[in-house]
């Protein structure tokens, strides 16, 4: 899978880079807007992330010409404006998503995870992990053909797993992953505890493996 | 109070009644002296009674004269007063009335009319000179507000990505662990302060400005359904009293965080197992939880001003409550009795 990641500031290019790299994606950096617009131009990305704020440019442009030229890439706006307008007009020029910054490595991974299995054929759609089977579109789990009755909410916590295999997720990440828009407003995030025990529970009845393990206490991680 | 020409034309009216007065004994003694004149010439002489008949004649006949006039000064004083007042005071008044509707935060320029008159002249410029100072600070504070709140999350975002990172290397020790998960905390409050401040300088800035017709029934049902999660945490039980079907005007995004910051509040300031009462009427929103001691009403609203050590909030909840009732012209207000918080909005 290849990646481009569009942003001027090296220290989050390459933190994203860093992140992303072991987990099987290959990353490209374009620091300014000729340079992404060039890239954009010759080669093809599975996913693009995109700074709008681009020395020599506006990052809407890259979009839109992406668009023009009926390129196929998915592609994801990382702004540091938390600006409504922006959003809007991202989401309608043809961007798969939208995140303000700051936000999770493991957030990222987890959109970048779903606009890329959104842009794939059907058969790709299904995860497929040893006893485990997931059906993305029809949001269902089954373990050994055996179907698993997950809430919607476990079932958004087993994606942002598999998104994120291999990687220490923390518990800040999974409670501002869960509570979406009223994220942060609470410092006691016991909430999620009661989600990964229910989901883990479900997954073990089911005679799933224990690949979701718990670490340094409050910390989890997918291992496959 | 009393308007400033009146002042002046009481003067003048006591001014022109004294001058008036004491001409009635001078016009009597110089018509006297010139009716006796006139009689030894052509040697006419009266008795005593028709001389004294003479003098009352004359006195009677100067006062009424005296009396006409000055009822004619009078009306001339008040009509020209009135004529002057209107048309002197004119622009005075005209830039009053613009100071009156001024307002620092809509971001509209005062225009002064044109005067011929120095004084006003003069005024107008002086005032026209403070307004475009508070202007033009107002504007740089609420720049700067929003520059550094933009500038801020670069650096922020590089924190939060090299702690991600740094939680991913091998060997950590579980306080190793510990410290990374306890700075990300930190910073994310720190970023969900830092959001809050610039969602008041947008909303001050007038942006946000589309409207709905909102349900705002359904709207706050839903929203206590979203926060039944984290109040189940704490075992708290909200009453739910909400008229149907009620609807009001307003942005839907600063709407929803309005509610959501009221009810944030309730929750996050409940002891465990305590209850929470959401009463929504036809024009009022009252939402209540139970308290040891009043909050103090005068800093309640203001920013930063709630914040302590033992309840980490963000500090803005409150402030972005009463800005967006603000836009709106609701009023938000807070009331404690028998060991209750409320906190009403009346829109």
């Amino acid at each position: 899978m290849k990646i481009l990641i569009i942003e001027d500031e090296e220290a989050l290019a390459k933190s994203i880079g860093a992140y992303l790299s072991d987990a099987h994606y290959r990353c490209e950096y374009a620091t300014s807007f000729s340079e992404a617009m060039e890239k954009t131009e010759v080669y093809v990305y599975d996913c693009i992330l995109l700074d709008l704020m681009l020395p020599g440019g506006d990052g809407l442009k890259i979009l839109s010409e992406l668009k023009a030229n009926n390129k196929q890439d998915g592609v994801i706006i990382i702004s540091a404006k938390d600006s409504l307008d922006d959003k809007i007009k991202g989401l309608q020029i043809g961007a798969d998503d939208y995140l303000t910054k700051p936000f999770h490595l493991s957030e990222l991974a987890a959109r970048i995870y779903s606009v890329i299995r959104r842009k794939q054929f059907s058969n790709a759609n299904i995860v497929e992990q040893h006893e485990l089977r997931i059906d993305i579109p029809a949001k269902t789990v089954t373990v050994n053909d055996q179907p698993v009755n997950l809430t919607r909410k476990e079932f958004d916590l087993l994606l942002y797993f598999i998104s994120n295999k291999n990687k220490v997720v923390s518990k800040t990440a999974l409670a501002e992953h869960l509570s979406g828009d009223i994220a942060g407003m609470f410092d006691n995030y016991d909430f999620v505890y009661v989600h990964i025990k229910n989901l883990k529970k479900k997954l073990a009845e089911a005679g799933c493996d224990n690949y979701l393990k718990t670490l340094y206490g409050t910390g989890y991680k997918w291992e496959v | 109070m009393n308007k400033l020409l009146n002042l002046t034309m009481k003067r003048f009216l006591l001014y022109a009644a004294l001058v008036l007065v004491c001409s009635v004994p001078v016009y009597y003694l110089a018509l006297n002296r010139l009716w006796q004149y006139e009689m030894t010439e052509h040697n006419i002489v009266l008795d005593d009674a028709e001389g004294r008949e003479d003098s009352y004649l004359i006195i009677l006949a100067v006062t009424s004269v005296t009396l006409v006039f000055f009822v004619l000064l009078m009306f001339g004083f008040i009509l020209l007063n009135r004529r002057i007042s209107g048309k002197l005071w004119q622009p005075f008044y005209k830039s009053m009335d613009q100071i009156k509707h001024f307002d620092l935060s809509s971001q509209q320029s005062v225009q002064f009319e044109q005067t011929n008159i120095t004084e006003f002249s003069e005024m107008n410029q002086h005032l026209r000179k403070l307004i475009a100072g508070n202007v033009a600070a107002y504007s740089q504070q609420k720049e700067f507000a929003d520059n550094a709140s933009h500038e801020l999350q670069t650096p922020l975002a590089i924190i939060q990505f090299k702690l991600d990172l740094l939680m991913q290397t091998s060997n950590l020790s579980n306080e190793q662990y510990q410290l990374i998960e306890d700075a990300s905390k930190a910073l994310s409050r720190v970023t969900r302060i830092n959001k809050n401040l610039l969602l008041l300088t947008k909303i001050e800035n007038s942006q946000y400005m589309e409207e709905d017709n909102i349900d705002l029934s359904a709207l706050l049902h839903h929203t206590i359904q979203t926060f039944t999660v984290f109040a189940d945490d704490k075992q708290l039980v909200f009453e739910e009293d909400i008229h149907p079907g009620i609807s009001i005007r307003a942005n839907k995004i600063l709407l929803e965080i309005l509610l959501n910051n009221l009810i944030n509040n309730a929750i996050r300031y409940s002891s465990n197992g305590a209850v929470i009462r959401i009463r929504l009427a036809e024009n009022t929103l009252t939402v209540s939880n139970a308290g040891n001691t009043p909050l103090i009403r005068e800093h309640l609203f203001r920013r930063f001003s709630a914040t302590s050590a033992d309840s980490p909030g963000t500090g803005l909840g409150l402030a972005l409550i009463k800005q967006i009732s603000t836009r709106y012209g609701w009023a938000i207000d807070y009331s404690f009795d028998n060991h209750q918080h409320h906190f009403t909005l009346k829109y």
